[in-house]
């Protein structure tokens, strides 16, 4: 059995058919263009706000021209941009990286937050408790405060995820047709139950649920991060330890399990951690379709499935092609702004389209 | 080694398999035949830990109802009859899935080129770049076997026999890849590693196995050496066929039997 001579320096050369080495350059260039789109976020928005004399100033403590448009720049830069950077970043990474996950729970490719149901689940939990925060669930809302809204969309995305994978998954393997279809019902039990409480709603209530619902981050501050980061982050830093069992779940739940994977175990902490990340992101930033499966799709091309890589490479592509969508949905129409879920829908469902065109056979698998 | 006393599984309600008694030892092939529907993948699934049954089974003096899946791998490795795959996974990226459990026992530093090797043995060398989802079933089904035996690269380890759980590792290949899966079983098996496969080939059955189990109706029907068991009236009572055993076609009919490989 010992064969020194393979064992020699052939080990240092590339081997055919391994592809992490290009995996870890793609990364490193998406860690390159998130710093881009980081910076063209900061420079870029309704005002003339100059981010480069402003975060100047806090470098090096000198405050060129005139001091009163500085302040006001600072105040710009720093209350309005960068809260909303930050947010979009942890949000178009959580959106990622969950499509990532579930498309490997799933074991497919279409799987995602937005289309089968989860995120619309997530949506009912977040409005009950925008309408009924000062009625029903006052206590909930006294109780948990700022968590409460977060909380609500994690528990109704959670019960949705549960109940879709339930449906869809018979004896290991999960039937595409029944997912989609299954999520297509939940999605629109849960928007019918969003429906009533939207009727319920005052004025003053449906402005804001009509703007969040179509999705944007125009109302990212300091707080909101502070109450959902830690969750999408947390999220976000377990699921790298998913990563081998879901590639080895792409091989079916029995052969994952002969490989000594704790399928089950891997089962629901995938779940539990996508509806975390998706929870959190629907109650800050409304429903932002598509990013789940286009970022995965595109990478995968690129990396292949091997979520060791996967994963991480969706977070930083998530991310900035969210910033980039933002920025696109502020400008566009600047003073006033787009949503930019309406952003994400309009570059996102033609790609999906794309997808259903030149892989037919993936949805008959 | 291997042992299984009184093991049945129930799938939905209907009885699969009932009190089979079973046994691999180390160094020797264990073959489980029977017609479609005897219940043989159903017992291997039972005997891999996929399945709960009713019965004991022992893993090396192990309880198997009480290893966790990742101990469980250390033992043995599975090789379903078909695997299909979801995303599109280079031949390499599969065979290197058998390492993920971290326990090939292949010497330090060996493990990175072990998908290589292991390609090589199933005869597909070179084939490591190409897609898993191009291949044809026969090709797939060797990419599978490399990937079975990078789990379990070292046929003994820590000084206990490791088992190779094969589901009709054949039943897609030409005659010369039935050849050379056998012989890699053998090869498994000679080195101190057990191997329980099913098979259909009656005569491959009787060229490799040492101990053959005979299924019928969810029921060990016959167990003993191929010599032992292969009889004219086990296979008519079995496969429900009036076969003979060892008698020649008549006239000048050809015949080619894998046991006349040089």
């Amino acid at each position: 059995m010992v064969d020194q001579s393979i064992a020699g320096p052939v080990m240092a050369s590339v081997s055919e058919g391994d592809r992490s080495g290009r995996a870890r350059i793609v990364i490193l260039l998406l860690c390159l263009g998130l710093a881009a789109a980081v910076f063209l976020s900061l420079t870029s928005g309704a005002s003339d706000a100059s981010a480069v004399n402003v975060i100047g100033g806090w470098l090096f403590g000198t405050v060129p021209g005139d001091a009163a448009v500085s302040a006001r720049d600072s105040l710009i830069v720093y209350d309005i941009r960068l809260p909303r950077i930050i947010l979009g970043m942890l949000v178009g990474a959580a959106l990622a990286v969950s499509g990532a996950v579930m498309q490997g729970l799933f074991r497919n490719p279409l799987a995602d937050p937005g289309l089968i149901g989860v995120s619309a689940g997530s949506s009912l939990g977040a409005v009950a408790v925008i309408v009924l925060g000062a009625t029903i669930l006052a206590p909930v809302t006294a109780l948990l405060g700022t968590l409460a809204l977060p909380l609500a969309a994690f528990c109704g995305g959670l019960a949705t995820t549960l109940v879709l994978y339930q449906v869809a998954t018979r004896r290991g393997q999960t039937s595409v047709a029944t997912m989609l279809l299954a999520g297509i019902a939940l999605a629109a039990l849960a928007m019918a139950l969003t429906g009533i409480l939207i009727f319920m709603a005052d004025d003053r209530q449906l402005r804001d649920l009509t703007f969040w619902q179509l999705g944007s981050l125009g109302g990212a501050t300091w707080a909101k991060i502070a109450s959902v980061g830690p969750i999408i982050v947390l999220a976000l830093a377990a699921m790298p330890f998913l990563a081998r069992g879901l590639n080895a779940l792409a091989l079916g739940e029995a052969t994952a399990g002969h490989l000594g994977i704790p399928v089950q175990r891997l089962k629901y902490m995938a779940i539990v951690g996508v509806s975390a990340a998706v929870g959190a992101s629907v109650a800050v930033s409304g429903g932002i379709g598509f990013v789940g499966i286009v970022v995965p799709h595109l990478l995968r091309l690129l990396i292949g499935p091997d979520n060791r890589y996967l994963l991480p490479a969706s977070a930083l592509l998530g991310a900035s092609l969210l910033l980039l969508a933002d920025a696109v949905a502020r400008t566009i129409v600047a003073p006033a702004e787009l949503p930019i879920g309406i952003v994400t829908a309009i570059a996102g469902a033609p790609f999906f389209l794309w997808i259903l065109l030149r892989k037919r056979g993936v949805v008959d698998l | 080694m291997i042992e299984a006393k009184d093991v049945s599984v129930d799938i939905a309600g209907k009885p699969i398999v009932s009190g089979v008694d079973f046994h691999a030892r180390p160094g020797e092939i264990a073959a489980i035949v029977g017609p479609n529907g005897s219940g043989k993948t159903t017992f291997l699934k039972a005997l891999s830990g996929e399945l709960a049954y009713t019965g004991h089974v022992a893993l090396n003096g192990r309880d198997l109802s009480t290893m966790k899946p990742v101990e469980v791998a250390v033992h043995r490795a599975v090789l379903p009859q078909a695997t299909t795959l979801s995303f599109p996974f280079t031949v390499r990226e599969v065979v290197k899935l058998g390492l993920v459990g971290g326990r090939s026992g292949a010497l330090p530093g060996e493990d990175a080129r072990l998908p290589e090797r292991a390609l090589a043995r199933v005869d597909l060398d070179g084939f490591a770049g190409r897609f898993y989802q191009e291949l044809s079933g026969g090709e797939q089904q060797r990419v599978q076997l490399a990937r079975v035996l990078c789990q379990v690269w070292a046929p003994v380890l820590d000084g206990k026999p490791r088992f190779l759980f094969l589901d009709e590792p054949v039943s897609s290949l030409d005659i010369k890849h039935q050849l050379i899966i056998m012989n890699i079983a053998r090869d498994f098996a000679r080195r101190g590693g057990g191997v329980v496969a099913i098979l259909h080939d009656l005569n491959l059955t009787a060229m490799y196995a040492e101990r053959i189990f005979v299924m019928h109706r969810g029921r060990l029907a016959a167990t003993g050496s191929p010599r032992d068991v292969l009889s004219d009236d086990l296979i008519e009572k079995v496969f429900d066929c009036r076969l003979r055993v060892g008698v020649l076609p008549a006239g000048n009919m050809p015949f080619v039997l894998p046991q006349s490989a040089a």
